[in-house]
């Protein structure tokens, strides 16, 4: 059963699987660093999903579908940050109301949008990359995925360089760590942790609509079911380091694939197991079992300037 | 010299709630000086400096740097004017290299990219010219208090600063360090810069100050040359009154041995040997006073007393009763009591109300059916007998206790710590941060319970109080403990000798 | 020596705090009203439709009842473990556990049943303590993972509520469903049913178990030394530890006890509304439900009154789609509107709850000085 045609298919299910998580996670990865967790990032993905479904329905076109998930996203992300910041609110408590306001608001505004019409779109064909995709094993793997994949790809390794090599890189992680002393610095952690979250909310809209333009091609009202938090597991399983949650990214990926993939082959194992596994590696990765001390020392707490 | 002071604060104003920290502050520092800035806790230098650095900004008064007004809105505001403060808690990012912590927050080069290599190069070169030796690719979480604190004033250096503020800045460091440090303030003295030295210790400002500016309550007494004035005139000054540095205290009469503990050790997180065989008896009677730098391995012995932390070796033996493993509740119920040094964080629940706070620990002393429901009635009257007999000043017992002044709270943890201590008594930093009338009274009460026949056992990195309190002293230096002395066989000089690590004896005819 | 002024700022007055909270709700409402307009109706009358419905006859509010019994139990349960300073969420999870335990007795445990029926008297006292054992286990896990590991609770009992969903959902397409392609279990047997207290509202006697869990819980926190011990290691465990409590056993403690009660929502689900398991019976419950705990302040008490406020809106919300077609997604976007208006109201005033991971932050290198 272990042929080759079955073990290409489910890497590249997992690399095309992988694509959504691994988006949310970077801009997630910015905001934790900075000492915010977004647990709204689901709401966010969601709303995110329905912005660019509505807009690629209006305006015909899909890519630009994609790009107003990014727009929604980064309004999300504004409103949040002004809880989050602004108010200084509990991150937890903020993002947990935020998710059922989301679904409420998504819900709502698809209903007075399409009222009983639920048109396709287009989806965004993959592409195949030019010499690459004919390689044997990495091609289908690697380079035969809609567009959205590579740009995500970019996003990672813009990601870690922005991080690790830059002085915006050095001064959000000092704001996660130690904001006091960022701020006695000369950094303004507020700026920094609204940066970040911004960031979380640009990476959850582009998420949402990665998932609708390029996987589902339509909305439905629960087509966003736990991406988010798959996505602050792949932050924590990568230890906030964007290449790292590329690796974590595929592990969830890989699962999520092999659900399917078994489910043509062999339908002795229940469907539940393969499906629950992610979650439970998640668990696993935050439970402390597994070390996971490089958590941002201020993650979670907010910071006063007197 | 120029007449043109560097930097001068004008009528500073600035209100904390109810408290006014600084009342119509002014002050002026200039070019190539040493300026200190004496006070007690509470007096409000160390607002007036961060006021001058852009952490406060005031209500009322101005800021002058070079004879012109400022704004100071922000650190960034001051770090641009050359401005910069070395804080009593450290600023720095420990998972962070020492380069990376210099550089952070600094716009140089070109574009947004980090040079590590360069900044480290740069770095050693201005650490080498003022004797500030550090490894800049060492990570601050392993580096040792006086090397970071070296960082720290690189930091300022990096940054070419004028101005350098340092807050208490000897209050971690051994006599050697100490002096390693004075040494790099006259090197930055003679380059032309300045030093503002915020400090309660008089002897420092007395061997390294130009002048000094007194502060108490809030306002500025007097700036004076420090080549007219004493210690004794200094604090005097400061506390208003001649200052009553001494107790009186009778002799002891030690009883019997309370607590001893057997080559107690114990371990950090990082694996690191935190408390090296400890030895010492405690006697029913009789205040024995650890003295020593902080980071000695004081609260580590603490926690272990107490129960908070594992040992890795040792017996601690309560009269006849080895309670090595017991947990903190079995402690308490055999009679010790404990007032941490930190009275905020660990010796209360501020968020909770004095009567609640009178019992932490004591709550399953005060039910009623059958244990099953507290007796609020029997709570609120423990409260009020512990206000009035250690006179805490309170409207009423269901004030939450983080309303309370710290000499207030700190009463009020001593007395519900004394009430149930009925043999062992372990007190560390007592009076940290409170002002002398607080600091009397504690001071007395300590004693008191030593007359009724109490064992102490007090934890101080106060000399003062080691000197005033204490029937026999020991100094914890890394980890280890000196043989106890009796009170009067010890000078402060010998102390000194001991908590920098070398025995007087060794070290022949002392200075 | 006289007394000092009571220092703490007119702002904090009870009087202060309860008219902060009815503006927020009241802008809540406002905001949430202009939903109504794109759908031809204008807010006043379209809240006065929802209340009518909800509570303004005898079986409207026995609907209201129906819907906050889960409401309240999870909420008592969020003030348990939240109160204890764990900041875990995974109740949704506990619910659909404590439903599939009393799907499972109720059955008889499998489909052939057990040789012998239990008799109702057994039968009520055997299901309650089952379910409520399912659920605190389950949480219990989840609580072994932060007090031994420090493992992130908020992460990981999210986590469990899926594989707990899927869980379930694996039993009613298996070992535990009907004869047929529906993915539930057959009809629970008649006497396994809870007793209707109001028949035509079909409001079961869930009611009661929360009430009555209502008030134990209230006892518990505020008149035992135990939940002196909970409430202290929860806003600070270090100063808990000092003065001898266990604050481990404590927070295991709550987190126990939260979980149970979030199990007798599922139960109550199963064997008062539902009379069969089936997939996705928690609905959501499992974060309303902390929503409306967050409205009450973390209070036991005030948890009864916002629950049911909760509960009349959803009933309220359906009746409104289904009579006007307006979606009850609006009233999802209420609940959530008034909580955030009331929480941000409260931090307009400098006041907070004592929520877990709500600490300042703070230097661990050296000890903050006075």
């Amino acid at each position: 059963m272990l042929n080759q045609a079955f073990f290409v298919t489910w890497l590249a299910a997992s690399v095309g699987l992988a694509g959504p998580v691994l988006l949310a996670a970077q801009g997630e990865i910015f905001a934790e660093r900075a000492g915010v967790l977004n647990i709204g990032l689901e709401g966010t993905i969601l709303l995110g999903a329905l912005g660019s479904y509505l807009a690629a329905v209006a305006t015909g076109s899909t890519p630009l579908g994609f790009v107003a998930g990014g727009v929604t996203g980064l309004a999300v992300g504004a409103v949040l940050a002004l809880f989050y910041v602004g108010a200084q609110a509990s991150q937890v408590v903020v993002g947990i109301v935020f998710n059922i306001l989301a679904a409420g608001v998504a819900s709502y505004v698809y209903d007075l949008a399409a009222g009983t019409s639920a048109p396709t779109i287009g989806l965004l064909r993959p592409v195949h990359l030019p010499v690459l995709s004919a390689l044997p094993v990495l091609g289908p793997v690697l380079f035969r995925h809609p567009l959205p994949l590579y740009l995500t790809l970019l996003i990672v390794v813009l990601a870690q360089v922005v991080l690790f090599r830059t002085r915006f890189g050095l001064a959000l992680i000092a704001v996660g760590e130690h904001p006091r002393a960022a701020h006695a610095a000369g950094i303004s952690v507020a700026r920094m942790r609204v940066i970040g979250v911004l960031l979380s909310g640009l990476g959850g809209g582009l998420a949402g609509a990665y998932l609708v333009t390029a996987q589902i091609g339509l909305y439905r009202d629960n087509i966003v079911s736990g991406e988010g938090f798959i996505a602050l597991a792949i932050v924590i399983f990568g230890r906030w380091s964007p290449l790292r949650s590329l690796l974590a990214a595929l592990v969830f990926g890989g699962a999520d694939a092999l659900q399917l993939s078994l489910q043509l082959f062999n339908d002795r194992v229940p469907a539940q197991v393969l499906l629950c596994l992610p979650y439970i590696l998640t668990i696993l990765a935050v439970s402390g079992l597994l070390g996971g001390r490089a958590q941002p020392a201020a993650l979670m707490l907010p910071y006063r300037k007197e | 010299m120029s007449a043109v002071p560097l930097a001068a604060l004008r009528g500073i104003v600035k209100r904390f709630g109810p408290v006014l920290a600084n009342d119509h502050v002014s002050l002026d520092v200039r070019p190539g000086e040493v300026h200190a800035i004496l006070g007690e806790n509470g007096a409000g230098k160390s607002t007036a400096m961060q006021i001058l650095y852009g952490l406060y900004r005031p209500d009322a008064g101005e800021i002058h740097w070079n004879g012109a007004p400022v704004a100071i809105a922000d650190p960034a505001d001051a770090i641009a004017l050359g401005i910069g403060m070395v804080h009593q808690e450290f600023l720095l990012v420990p998972p962070m290299t020492v380069t990376e912590n210099v550089v952070l927050g600094l716009r140089e080069g070109r574009g947004p990219m980090l040079d590590r290599s360069g900044a480290a190069a740069r770095l050693a070169a201005i650490a080498a010219r003022h004797g500030l030796a550090v490894d800049p690719s060492a990570r601050i979480a392993y580096l040792p208090i006086g090397v970071q604190q070296r960082v720290e004033i690189l930091k300022l250096l990096y940054r070419d600063a004028r101005l350098l503020i340092l807050d208490e800045p000897t209050a971690v460091l051994t006599p050697q360090e100490k002096d390693a440090l004075f040494a790099t303030l006259r090197s930055l003295r003679a380059e032309g810069r300045s030093v503002v030295l915020v400090t309660h210790k008089l002897h420092e400002i007395m061997a390294i100050a130009d002048r000094v500016t007194v502060m108490r309550g809030g306002r500025v007494i007097d700036t004076l040359d420090v080549a007219g004035t004493s210690e004794r005139d200094l604090a005097r000054r400061m506390v208003g009154r001649e200052v009553v540095l001494r107790v009186a205290r009778t002799p002891a009469r030690p009883g019997a041995a309370a607590l001893r503990v057997e080559a107690l050790t114990a371990r950090d997180a990082a694996g690191r040997a935190t408390l090296r065989g400890i030895d010492l008896m405690l006697h029913a009677g009789e205040i024995l006073g650890i003295a020593g730098v902080e980071g000695n391995g004081q609260s580590e012995l603490a926690e272990a007393l107490l129960g908070l932390l594992p040992v890795t070796g040792g017996r601690i033996l309560l009269g006849r009763e080895d309670i090595t493993r017991r947990p903190v509740a079995a402690r308490r119920a055999r009679g010790m009591g404990f007032i941490p040094a930190d009275r905020r964080g660990t010796g209360s629940i501020t968020a909770l109300s004095v009567a609640a706070n009178a019992v932490l620990g004591e709550q399953r002393r005060h039910t009623r059916a059958g244990g099953m429901l507290l007796d609020r009635g029997a709570i609120v009257a423990t409260a009020r007998e512990i206000v009035a007999h250690f006179g805490v000043r309170t409207p009423n017992v269901a004030l939450p206790a983080g309303k309370l002044s710290g000499g207030n709270l700190q009463k009020l943890v001593l007395g519900r710590e004394v009430r149930r201590a009925s043999r062992v008594l372990v007190v560390e930093q007592p009076t940290r941060g409170l002002d002398i009338g607080a600091v009397e009274a504690v001071w007395q009460a300590l004693l008191a319970e030593r007359d009724a026949g109490r064992a102490i056992l007090m934890i101080s990195a106060e000399l003062d109080e080691i000197m005033n309190l204490a029937d026999r002293i020991a100094v914890l230096f890394e980890g280890r403990l000196s043989t106890p002395l009796p009170a009067d066989a010890v000078t402060r000089e010998q102390l000194g000798l001991m908590m920098a690590g070398r025995d007087p004896a060794a070290h022949g005819r002392a200075a | 020596m006289a007394a000092p002024p009571d220092r703490r700022a007119a702002s904090e007055t009870p009087a202060a705090i309860a008219a902060t909270m009815l503006l927020a709700a009241l802008a809540a409402f406002a905001v949430a009203g202009l939903l109504f307009i794109p759908y031809g109706t204008d807010p006043l009358s379209a809240y006065a439709f929802l209340f009518a419905e909800a509570f303004g006859s005898l079986r409207g509010f026995g609907f209201t009842l129906v819907q906050a019994t889960p409401l309240i139990l999870i909420a008592q349960g969020t003030v348990l473990a939240w109160r204890a300073g764990l900041g875990y969420v995974g109740f949704e999870g506990c619910f659909v556990l404590g439903a599939a335990a009393a799907a499972w007795l109720a059955l008889g445990g499998t489909p052939d049943g057990f040789p012998y029926a239990l008799p109702p008297a057994l039968f009520f006292p055997a299901v309650l303590a089952l379910s409520f054992a399912a659920g605190a286990v389950w949480a219990g896990m989840i609580g072994v993972l932060r007090v031994r590991f420090r493992g992130n609770e908020v992460l990981t009992s999210l986590m469990a509520n899926y594989v707990a969903a899927f869980i379930v959902q694996y039993l009613v397409s298996g070992p535990m469903r009907q004869p047929g392609s529906l993915p539930q279990t057959p009809r629970l047997p008649r006497d396994t049913w809870l007793p209707y207290l109001i028949p035509e509202a079909r409001t079961h006697a869930g009611i009661l178990i929360a009430l009555v869990a209502s008030g134990l819980v209230a006892v518990l926190l505020r008149a035992t030394p135990t939940g002196y011990e909970i409430i202290a290691s929860g806003i600070n465990a270090r100063a808990a530890r000092y003065g001898g409590i266990p604050v481990a056993r404590r927070q295991m403690l709550a987190i126990l006890l939260a979980g149970g009660l979030a199990a007798l929502a599922g139960l109550g689900a199963v064997l008062g509304v539902q009379h069969r398991l089936m997939d996705g019976l928690a609905g959501g419950a499992g974060f309303v439900g902390i929503v409306v705990a967050l409205l009450a302040r973390l209070d036991p008490l005030a948890v009864v009154p916002a629950a049911i406020l909760y509960g009349g809106l959803e009933v309220g919300g359906a009746a409104m789609q289904r009579d006007t077609g307006v979606p009850s997604a609006v009233v999802f976007i209420l609940e959530s509107l008034v909580v955030l208006f009331i929480l941000g109201s409260g931090l307009l005033r400098g006041w907070r709850l004592p929520l877990p991971w709500s600490g300042r932050w703070r230097a661990t290198s050296r000890k903050a000085a006075e």
